[in-house]
């Protein structure tokens, strides 16, 4: 009360009025900015509100992706190769660890890992939003998980999770074949866009994995969900479409040979294929050194990939389609053919063979120059023996036009097409190519002639074109598209045969060149030629053995003592049985020395194992038979 | 006088809008934090209001005449508080603006601000002024620039603006010539490019986005998009109460503080935006019926400040919620969580209300 007199009342009517009207102008000010907010909130709330509302739904749904599962792949007996298992990770939510510091101790306790491993798996998820869980410890057992799961109160901070993971049932077995999956790049992303690949989807990287992805991996589902700010799922909403399972695959591949052939290789490095001569279809096919498919579904396995990718012997190779090399002496086969079909020589051209034979300056030899040559020989012996002083002049008087038209009719020097995603063309040279080919040298010199003669030179085939061309010899002239797959399934459980007309070109032969081929590459095994490692009693084998040079030796080493590494590759390419054959193949053995040593008895391993079962097969219908007649 | 002819002349709408305006803010805040980080605000703000309303009925029981008489002092406490919190202040997003008290927190800004209210209505009630001179015109500068200059220092730039209005209302109020107003005006106009070089970058990149949302929009642009959507998608009716997406998922920043409005909006609706700007202009019109009703100078500037900084926070706020104004990080007075806002702005009204009460004169 005391203080009132202090402050002054106002000084007259007009001063009142003055401050009155002040106050007005400021009232009238507030109620015309009050306006324009009610139809900014008018405009934004009623006019404009369905623009926002998209925005918002926009903002807090989000489409989920949900994978299918993968395909089976099966051998020609429906014998499962690869599936998809369920494996069990244990995942850490990051967000109920009060202190992590303190924790990790008593967590690599529980896991058995140790505290630096761990530390390193959690330092990859620096920077992630803090309720993305991390991956601790993956495809543990049923144990494990179920340890993990019964201790939620105690260890609410880590879960199990399940997701499914291929799995090769046979490690590396066939590895090449069946190839191997993993996340999609951002190059497959960009390259495909019609695909629509989700970031981290599971693609096949190689092999039929690739090839027959498209089936594999089946139709992918989405369901809706609401998602906050930071992208943690709140809710889902709605299923929109459920996902398809991968269809089935079912490979002409047959376990059992596979394991012949797996176990007959050992540790050699190199590839086989076998194939149905009557088909094309393969039964079993090997590339080595390989590796084990499943190390690629693995999450924690950057280092052993890498190890992979960086091995100087590239086991990620396939060797059947993707290595190139001299067919040696297997290119005789060729000459022989190509000289009786062209009428330059019959089988009875007689040739003398001193161990070496001087063409214009240059002495080309004969393996057997130590034993002072071959003597006199015709054709059969000469192929039986693998006579290059025979074929130097048999090569020399046909010409490159007439050797190179023949080794293109039997599909050297194009790809097989084989249903594998690479797959090397090799080389069959000639003039026009040599003048593509070498620019500082385009002229072609008849020494060069000479080489092409007994498979070497600038010839290079791969051991699929020599499994393939094998089967041509088998069947009487027929050019097939090898391939791995018999059937697929179509629908859910419902397999089709794949229809196609693999005939790739039939080559016209006379009956008396097969007659004599046939008959010379019998006698390679079973006439004391360079093959008879892979003699087998009553089974008619036929085959030719062949080197591709690596290193050119001298004649006075020993071709056995010398370094692995530089020794010949072997060759050893065949049918059988002769007559009517049932298989074909090409084997080839990186540094092997000579085919007849290494590469036959692979080959003969296999042969066994196919004659055992079509033995138990046959034998199974004659008793049938004999039951029945009874 | 006897004390029921005060009560008798108690502002009643006033003081229920006041406690509405609360009310609501109460449930957005609710809404707005349950389920997220910071879900303890609520009780927090239940806590403060009931502080703020005895420092309110504190502020109206004593004659405004004895508390300006003191003005000058609470004025000294406040710059000196001021200055207090820029030594031992607590950092908080880069600037020092909290002081801690026995274990409660609180900014000596929003206290400075109701200082500063008082001591300019104490010395435009004493002046008898027609016109305003240069002296007056300098002593109404000192007395706002010295607070403000050490709100600046801490540096809390959304603070010191709100005693833009302050400035404004009183030196208006006050009598300045329509031609000084005039030349100020070129004045301003003409500093306004020169005082662009002197902007920190992120006040810069506020102004930029502001005329341009969509340049940065995860960015410095992601509030004022993501506060247009919580407003436009909220429609007529509101996604209902603990139902609207955007504050409820997060996607709205500062969604029980500074954009406490937006989420009302997206929940409530037009209907609700309507309803509540509604409740902020009866509290102004209150106010500058008190201000003219009032019986002195001191009580119509003490009431001109205390509307001039609560409808310009408001205006500030809102408008930057429905984007007509750039980001300035002003809270919403009365609806914001923040205990030191939702105190001081009751304190400034429980002084209106004392003016509205002791209006008549014996």
């Amino acid at each position: 009360m005391g203080f009132e007199q202090d402050y002054k009342g106002f000084q007259d009517y007009y001063e009142a009025r003055r401050l009155n009207v002040r106050i007005l102008v400021i009232q009238a000010l507030l109620g015309a900015v009050l306006v324009v907010y009610l139809l900014a909130f008018w405009y934004l709330q009623v006019v404009k509100v369905d623009h926002y509302r998209r925005l918002s739904d926009s903002n807090r749904l989000r489409r989920v992706t949900i994978m299918p599962l993968r395909g089976v792949i099966k051998d020609s007996e429906n014998r499962v190769l690869a599936n998809s298992r369920i494996a069990f990770n244990i995942r850490l939510d990051r967000e109920k660890v009060p202190e992590m510091q303190a924790f990790l101790p008593r967590l690599a306790g529980i896991l058995g890992i140790p505290e630096t491993t761990l530390r390193e798996r959690l330092a990859k998820y620096r920077g992630r939003p803090a309720f993305e869980p991390v991956i601790l410890k993956e495809d543990v057992d049923l144990a494990e998980a179920a340890y993990i799961e019964s201790r939620r109160l105690e260890l609410p901070m880590l879960s199990v999770e399940v997701e499914s993971r291929r799995n090769y049932l046979y490690g590396p077995l066939a590895a090449h074949a069946l190839g191997y999956v993993g996340e999609v790049s951002e190059d497959q992303i960009k390259a495909d866009p019609s695909a629509a690949y989700d970031l981290g989807e599971i693609v096949g990287k190689a092999g039929v994995e690739k090839q027959y992805d498209s089936g594999l991996k089946g139709v992918k589902g989405w369901k809706q969900v609401v998602v906050n700010s930071f992208g943690r799922e709140i809710q889902e909403i709605e299923e929109g479409r459920k996902s398809n399972p991968g269809r089935a695959l079912r490979l002409s591949i047959d376990l059992d040979l596979q394991r012949a052939l797996e176990e007959a290789y050992a540790d050699e490095a190199g590839s086989a294929v076998f194939l149905d001569p009557h088909s094309g279809a393969v039964l079993a096919m090997i590339s080595r050194p390989a590796f084990d498919s499943n190390v690629f579904s693995r999450r924690f396995s950057q280092d052993t990939w890498e190890g992979l990718v960086r091995d100087p012997r590239h086991p990620l190779q396939n060797r059947v389609s993707l290595s190139k090399f001299a067919p040696g002496s297997v290119f005789k086969v060729v000459m022989s053919i190509a000289a009786l079909e062209e009428g330059i020589a019959t089988p009875a051209r007689t040739d003398h063979c001193t161990g070496s034979w001087r063409f214009g300056d240059k002495t080309f030899q004969c393996w057997a120059i130590r034993k002072g040559g071959h003597g006199y020989l015709r054709m059969r012996e000469a192929i039986i023996q693998s006579c290059n002083v025979y074929f130097y002049r048999l090569g020399n008087e046909m010409g490159i036009d007439r050797i190179s038209k023949w080794a293109h009719r039997f599909g050297f020097g194009e790809p097989t097409g084989i249903d594998l995603p690479h797959e090397e063309a090799g080389t069959v040279p000639d003039p026009e190519w040599k003048k593509r080919a070498n620019p500082r040298d385009p002229v072609w010199h008849p020494g060069e002639t000479i080489s092409v003669s007994i498979g070497q030179g600038a010839l290079e085939v791969t051991p699929i074109q020599m499994a393939v061309f094998a089967a041509a010899i088998g069947n009487g002239g027929t050019l097939y598209r090898p391939h791995l797959v018999l059937s697929r399934e179509v629908r859910e459980g419902v397999e089709e045969d794949e229809h196609q007309d693999y005939v790739v070109r039939r080559v016209d032969l006379k009956a008396k060149t097969l007659e004599v081929i046939k008959d010379a590459m019998w006698g390679v095994v079973n006439d004391e030629g360079t093959g008879g490692r892979a003699r087998i009693a009553g089974r008619d084998i036929c085959a030719k053995t062949g080197t591709a040079q690596v290193f050119k030796a001298s004649r006075d080493v020993d071709a056995d003592k010398l370094p692995k590494e530089r020794r010949d590759h072997a060759w050893f390419v065949g049918f059988a049985p002769r007559d009517d054959p049932k298989i074909a193949w090409a084997v080839f053995v990186q540094n092997g020395g000579h085919g007849g040593t290494t590469a036959a008895p692979i080959a003969r391993a296999v042969l066994e194992r196919f004659f055992g079962k079509e033995d138990a097969r046959t034998g199974v219908q004659q008793l049938a038979s004999v039951a029945v007649s009874q | 006088m006897p004390a029921w002819r005060y009560l008798n002349n108690f502002d009643w709408i006033l003081f229920l809008a006041i406690l509405a305006a609360c009310s609501v803010g109460l449930a957005v805040i609710y809404s707005a934090t349950t389920g997220t980080p910071s879900s303890g605000a609520f009780h927090r703000q239940m806590i403060w209001l009931g502080l703020g309303l005895v420092l309110m009925v504190l502020a109206l029981l004593i004659d405004y005449h004895t508390l300006a008489e003191f003005s000058y002092v609470f004025y000294g406490i406040g710059l000196l508080l001021l200055a207090l919190t820029l030594i031992f202040g607590r950092v908080v997003n880069a600037s020092k603006s909290w002081l801690g008290v026995g274990g409660m927190q609180f900014q000596p800004s929003e206290l400075a601000k109701v200082a500063t209210i008082l001591v300019l209505a104490a010395y435009m009630g004493r002046e008898r002024v027609r016109g305003l001179g240069v002296i007056h015109f300098a002593a109404i500068c000192a007395l706002i620039g010295l607070p403000v200059l050490l709100i600046m220092k801490q540096p809390d730039l959304g603070t010191a603006v709100t005693f833009a209005p302050l400035f404004a209302g009183v030196v208006f109020v006050g009598g300045i010539r329509v031609r000084t107003l005039l030349i100020l005006a070129v004045i301003a106009t003409l500093a306004l490019p020169l005082s662009w070089g002197h902007l920190k970058p992120y006040q810069k990149e506020r102004v930029k986005t502001f005329l341009e949302p969509t340049r940065d929009p995860k960015g410095s642009g992601y509030q004022l998009i993501q506060s247009l959507i919580a407003v436009g998608s909220g429609g007529v009716m509101g996604k209902g109460f603990l139902s609207g997406t955007q504050g409820q998922l997060q996607f709205l920043p500062e969604q029980h503080t500074d954009f406490v409005f937006a989420v009302l909006a997206e929940e409530r609706g037009f209907i609700g935006a309507f309803l509540a700007l509604g409740l902020y202009f009866a509290i102004i019109y209150r106010c500058l019926a008190t201000a003219r009703a009032a019986r002195d100078r001191l009580g119509v500037f003490l009431a001109i400040g205390v509307v001039c900084v609560f409808a310009g926070q408001a205006l500030l706020n809102i408008g930057v919620v429905v984007g007509l104004l750039p980001t300035t990080g002003v809270p919403l007075p009365l609806m914001s969580y923040g205990g030191s806002s939702l105190a001081s702005t009751l304190l400034g009204m429980g002084l209106v209300l004392n003016v509205w009460m002791r209006r008549l004169v014996n």
